[in-house]
C-alpha cells in the first residue's frame, strides 16, 4: 500500500506485509510455528480470542506501551489486538498505512496464542482508516475501541472507529481539561445509549475501591441513617511535589458519584481555598446545604491525580459523626474510620490494588455493556461544572 | 428468607452489590485442623479482596482452652502456611485479628461465657447480633453444640445461621436424626450444610453452561445421549484420615455427597430462577427419580474395591490394609462402580455411570455426556474407522474446562477421518486465580444464600439411595474386589460397563 514509512522496530511489530490477505497468511503461518514451537516442548497451543482491541494511539511509545498491556491481558482476555498507530503530524502529502503482525512464543504461558497487528499510518488517512481495521476484526466478537489520550469528537478518525466499538475505553486522568472534556463524554454516553454502547473510564475504574468502601460503611445499619445527614465532603488528590500537575478529574467523579446516587443538587461554586483547590456548595434531598472540598495533596507515593483520602461529616442533632478513609498506614492501604464527636469507634485496615493499567484494564475488559452508575456521575458533573 | 439488607444507595452498579450484612461468625472446632487449613484462609482472603463486611468478628470456641493471643499466633501461622495468596499481609492481617476472640467451652460455664463474650462482641465491634455459627468439629459433636446453642440462648438479637460441615449423618437414620436436633434451634432455611464441590467455580459452571447456552439443552436428552461417565478420581491414600476413613468408605465420603451433586447438576430439568429454592427443588426431583437400588441388584449394579498394593507416579505405596490406624482385615471399600438410572422423560433408559477411588493413576473429576453414533454411516468403512460418537467433557479438576469431540477429515489426498478435540481451558480464557470454594460457600452464607448448600431433603433423598447399597455390601454382596494401588478400579468394574457394550474412558 502506498509508499513506504521509516521501518517500525519488526523485533516489535512483526515483518511487514502488503495487505490484509497477505496479513491474514502471515497470522496462519505464525500460528503454525508457535504451535510447533509449544510442541517442541511438549505443549499444544489454544488459538484464543475473546474480544477485538483497537488502540489508537498518536505516538510509537503510546502504541509500544498500549501492545504490552494487551500482552500481558492475553492471559485473561486473549484478544486480536489491532494497534493503529496515527502520525499525523509528519507531511500530509502522501498517506501510507503499513500493517505488522506477530503472534507470540512466550515460554512460559504459550498455551494461549492470540496476535496483535499494527496499523501504522501517516499523514492525513482519516477517510480510509475504518476501511484497514473492518476486514481485520474477528467476526462476532465484541469490539472495544481504546483511546489514548483526548477523544477527538467530531472528527473523523474518531467517530468512524467508534461506530465499529461496543465500548469505547478512555483514560480520564490524562485530560488536560476535565471540565470540558468530562461533559463531552456525557453527551457521547447519552447519545449511544439506544444501542447499548458503553464508556470505560479508567480513571472511574481506579475510584472502585474507594466506591466500595465508602458504600461499606453505610451497608451496617447503624450508619445507614448519617447518610442523609451528610453535611460536608472532602477529597484529597496527588499532586506532584511543586503542585504544577494537577488532574482533579478522579475527586470530581467521585463527588459526582455522591451527588448523583443521593440526589444531591448543585448550587454554586465557590472561590477555590487553596491553589488547585475547588469548593463547591451542593443542597441534600432536604434542602440542607453541603459543602465539598476537593484539594491537591502531595503525599509520597501517591500518583499525581489519584485519591488520597475522603471524609463525610453527617450531623445528627447535636452529634457529628465522621466517616474517614485515609491511605494509612502506607499508601498501599486504606484505614477506615468512624468517629463519633471525635471517638473512633470502627476502624479497619485494607489494602488498596495497585493502580497499575492492566489491572484496570482487566477489571473493566470483563464487562461488556454500558455502566449507567458511571453516566449518571457524569451527567452529574455536568451540572457541578 | 433473607434478611433484606437495609437499602445503600451507594452500592448500586458495584462489583458486589450485595454485601453480607455486619456479624460475627462462631468457629466450634476453632483450633481444629479444617479451621487452621480452609476458613481462615478462606475469611483471611475475603479480607484482602474488601468483600467482608466493616463490622466483623470472629470468636473461636474449641474445648482445650487458650488465651486470645495464642489464637491468634496459632491461626497467623496457619494463615500463612495455607492461604492460596503469599506473603500474607500483615496490616490486612492485624486489623482483621484485632476482632478475633477464642472462649473455651469444654463445660457449660463455658458457654454461658461464650454467650457473655458474643454480647460484648456485639457492642464493640457493631455486629448488629448476627451471628453465623460454623460446626467445623468432629461429627460427633453436631449435635451437642447445636444444642448447647439453643440452651444457652447463643443466638443473637439478629439473624443466626449455622453451618454444617459433611458427613451429614452416616445413613439416612442418623442424617434425619441430626436434622431433628437442629431443628430445635434453627429453622431449615436457616441451616448450611456444607458440600464444599458445589462452591467449585466448575461446578457452577455446570448450570451455566446448560442453562446459559441455547445450543446444549435441546440435545441434553435421552434422544441424543447414549450414556454419562462421572468420574471423581484422587492418586492420594487417606493420608492422615484413617480413623475417619476406615468407618465412613468411598460411599459415604464421595458418592453419597459429591457424585450425587454432579449427577444431580448433570441431570436436572431447567430451574425457574437461580435462587436457593429453584435449583435445590430441581435437585430433589432428580434424586427422587434416581432408580433405587435393591438389596438382590447390587451385586449386578455396584462394584466396590479396596486398593492393594502398587505404584503411584513411579512411587511404591503401600496397600490400604497396611495404611497407618487401618486393620489388616479392613472390608472398607477405596472404589466405587455404579451404574445407576434417572426414571423421568427425559433420561429414560439412559445409563449413568458413577466410579470414584483413591489411588487411582491420577487426581482427575469429570463429567463426560457421549452423544449417540451419527445415525447412518455414508463414509466407506477406512475412513469411518477413526469415527467415534462425539462427546461433551466436562472437567471440573484439575484442568477446569470443557472439551468436545468430533469427527474431522484428515488432511490427506485419501478420505481420512479422525476424532479432534476442540478444547475450551478455563484457565486459558480467564486465568485468574478462582476463588478457593470456602470463599465462595462463606460469603454466600454470610449473605443468607443458600442455593450451593444441600438441603434437607437433597441429603435424606441421597442416603435412602445409598443405604440399601451399603446393608448389601454389610452382608457380603458382592465381595470386596482388590485392585492395585495405580490402576483405575477393580476388573469388575470394566465388567460393569462393558456389559451395555460402553467402556470407561481414560480421564
Amino acid at each position: 500500500m502506498a509508499t513506504a514509512l521509516s521501518a517500525v522496530d519488526e523485533a516489535v511489530w512483526g515483518a511487514r506485509v502488503a495487505n490484509v490477505s497477505a496479513l491474514e497468511r502471515e497470522l496462519a503461518r505464525l500460528r503454525r510455528s508457535s504451535s510447533a514451537h509449544a510442541k517442541e516442548q511438549g505443549r499444544t497451543v489454544a488459538r484464543a480470542a475473546v474480544l477485538n482491541l483497537i488502540v489508537y494511539a498518536d505516538r510509537e511509545v503510546h502504541a509500544r506501551r498500549a501492545a504490552a498491556v494487551t500482552a500481558r491481558l492475553a492471559d485473561r482476555h486473549p484478544s486480536r489486538g489491532i494497534v493503529v498507530l496515527g502520525d499525523r503530524e509528519r507531511d500530509g502529502a502522501d498517506v501510507a498505512i503499513q500493517l505488522h503482525c506477530y503472534v507470540p512464543h512466550k515460554e512460559q504461558s504459550a498455551q494461549v496464542c492470540y496476535e496483535q497487528i499494527l496499523a501504522r499510518v501517516r499523514g492525513d488517512a482519516d477517510d480510509r482508516l475504518a476501511s484497514v481495521v473492518i476486514p481485520l476484526l474477528v467476526p462476532d466478537l465484541p469490539v472495544f475501541l481504546w483511546w489514548t489520550g483526548r477523544p477527538p469528537h467530531g472528527t473523523r478518525r474518531f467517530d468512524e472507529l467508534l461506530a465499529l466499538a461496543d465500548r469505547l475505553i478512555v483514560d480520564s486522568a490524562d485530560f488536560a481539561r476535565p471540565d470540558q472534556t468530562l461533559p463531552r463524554l456525557a453527551e457521547l454516553a447519552s447519545s449511544h445509549r439506544y444501542r447499548g454502547f458503553g464508556i470505560t473510564d479508567l480513571n472511574w475504574t481506579r475510584l472502585t475501591p474507594w466506591r466500595e468502601l465508602v458504600a461499606g460503611f453505610f451497608d451496617s445499619a447503624s450508619w445507614r441513617p448519617y447518610l442523609d445527614e451528610i453535611v460536608g465532603v472532602r477529597v484529597g488528590f496527588g499532586v506532584d511535589m511543586d503542585g504544577r500537575d494537577i488532574h482533579p478529574s478522579q475527586a470530581l467523579l467521585f463527588v459526582a458519584w455522591l451527588a448523583s446516587r443521593l440526589g444531591w443538587q448543585a448550587v454554586e461554586a465557590l472561590a477555590p481555598s487553596e491553589a488547585g483547590g475547588l469548593l463547591f456548595s451542593l443542597s441534600r434531598a432536604d434542602g440542607a446545604r453541603i459543602l465539598v472540598r476537593v484539594r491537591p495533596r502531595f503525599e509520597r507515593g501517591i500518583e499525581p491525580g489519584d485519591t488520597s483520602g475522603v471524609r463525610l461529616q453527617a450531623r445528627s442533632g447535636e452529634q457529628l459523626v465522621e466517616f474517614v478513609l485515609k491511605r494509612s498506614p502506607d499508601p498501599r492501604h486504606v484505614t477506615a474510620t468512624v468517629a463519633v464527636d471525635g471517638e473512633r469507634r470502627v476502624t479497619r485496615v485494607v489494602p488498596l490494588p495497585a493502580p497499575d493499567i492492566d489491572e484496570l484494564l482487566r477489571e473493566e475488559l470483563a464487562i461488556v455493556g454500558s455502566d449507567h452508575v458511571y453516566e449518571d456521575a457524569l451527567h452529574a458533573l455536568v451540572a457541578l461544572a | 428468607m433473607t434478611t433484606t439488607a437495609v437499602v445503600n444507595p451507594l452500592r448500586e452498579g458495584l462489583r458486589l452489590a450485595r454485601t453480607p450484612e455486619p456479624a460475627t461468625l462462631v468457629l466450634f472446632g476453632g483450633s481444629g485442623d479444617l479451621a487452621g487449613r480452609k476458613l481462615l484462609p478462606a475469611l483471611y482472603n475475603l479480607a484482602v479482596q474488601r468483600l467482608l463486611p466493616a463490622s466483623f468478628a470472629v470468636v473461636g470456641a474449641a474445648r482445650r482452652p487458650t488465651s486470645d493471643e495464642a489464637f491468634r499466633a496459632e491461626l497467623h501461622d496457619a494463615v500463612a502456611e495455607f492461604s492460596r495468596t503469599k506473603p500474607i499481609n500483615e496490616e490486612v492481617w492485624q486489623s482483621f485479628a484485632r476482632n478475633m476472640h477464642f472462649v473455651a467451652t469444654p463445660d457449660d460455664a463455658g458457654y454461658d461465657a461464650l454467650a457473655r463474650r458474643l454480647a460484648e462482641v456485639d457492642a464493640e465491634v457493631g455486629t448488629n447480633g448476627n451471628r453465623l455459627f460454623y460446626l467445623a468439629t468432629p461429627p460427633a459433636a453436631y449435635a451437642p453444640i447445636v444444642r448447647s446453642i439453643g440452651t444457652h440462648g447463643l443466638r443473637g438479637s439478629g439473624w443466626s445461621r449455622v453451618v454444617i460441615e459433611k458427613p451429614f449423618g452416616h445413613d439416612l437414620a442418623s442424617a434425619t436424626e441430626l436434622t431433628n436436633v437442629v431443628h430445635e434451634v434453627f429453622r431449615e432455611d436457616e441451616v448450611f450444610r456444607i458440600d464444599h464441590y458445589l462452591g467449585k467455580e466448575t461446578v457452577q459452571n455446570i448450570l451455566v453452561l446448560r442453562f446459559a447456552n441455547g445450543i446444549f439443552e435441546p440435545i441434553w436428552n435421552r434422544q441424543y445421549v447414549d450414556h454419562v461417565q462421572i468420574t471423581v478420581a484422587e492418586s492420594i491414600g487417606i493420608e492422615e484420615r484413617a480413623e475417619y476413613y476406615d468407618r465412613a468408605g468411598a460411599m459415604r465420603d464421595i458418592v453419597q455427597n459429591h457424585l450425587l451433586q454432579l449427577l444431580a447438576l448433570v441431570a436436572m430439568e431447567p430451574p425457574a430462577a437461580f435462587d436457593d429454592r429453584a435449583v435445590r427443588d430441581e435437585k430433589v426431583k432428580v434424586f427422587r427419580a434416581l432408580r433405587p437400588i435393591a438389596q438382590r441388584e447390587v451385586a449386578a449394579r455396584t462394584v466396590r474395591g479396596q486398593y492393594t498394593r502398587g505404584f503411584i507416579e513411579g512411587k511404591a505405596v503401600p496397600p490400604y490394609r497396611e495404611e497407618a490406624g487401618v486393620g489388616p482385615d479392613s472390608k472398607t471399600e477405596t472404589f466405587v462402580a455404579i451404574r445407576c438410572f434417572v426414571d423421568n422423560w427425559r433420561w429414560e433408559g439412559i445409563p449413568f455411570y458413577l466410579r470414584t477411588g483413591k489411588r487411582l493413576p491420577k487426581r482427575a473429576t469429570e463429567i463426560a455426556i457421549r452423544f449417540r453414533v451419527a445415525p447412518h454411516r455414508i463414509f466407506s468403512r477406512e475412513a469411518s474407522e477413526g469415527i467415534d460418537a462425539n462427546e461433551l467433557v466436562l472437567r471440573i479438576q484439575p484442568d477446569e474446562g470443557i472439551s468436545l469431540t468430533f469427527g474431522a477429515k484428515v488432511p490427506v489426498q485419501e478420505f481420512r477421518i479422525r476424532t479432534v478435540n476442540m478444547d475450551f481451558v478455563y484457565g486459558a480464557s480467564f486465568m485468574v486465580d478462582a476463588p478457593d470454594s470456602y470463599e465462595t460457600l462463606i460469603l454466600d452464607a454470610l449473605r443468607g444464600d443458600a442455593t450451593l448448600f444441600t438441603r434437607r431433603d437433597e441429603v435424606e433423598q441421597q442416603w435412602a439411595f445409598v443405604d440399601p447399597i451399603l446393608e448389601a455390601w454389610r452382608v457380603g454382596m458382592p465381595e470386596l474386589s482388590l485392585y492395585p494401588a495405580g490402576s483405575w478400579g477393580p476388573p469388575e468394574a470394566e465388567t460393569l460397563i462393558e456389559r451395555d457394550g460402553k467402556v470407561w474412558r481414560r480421564p
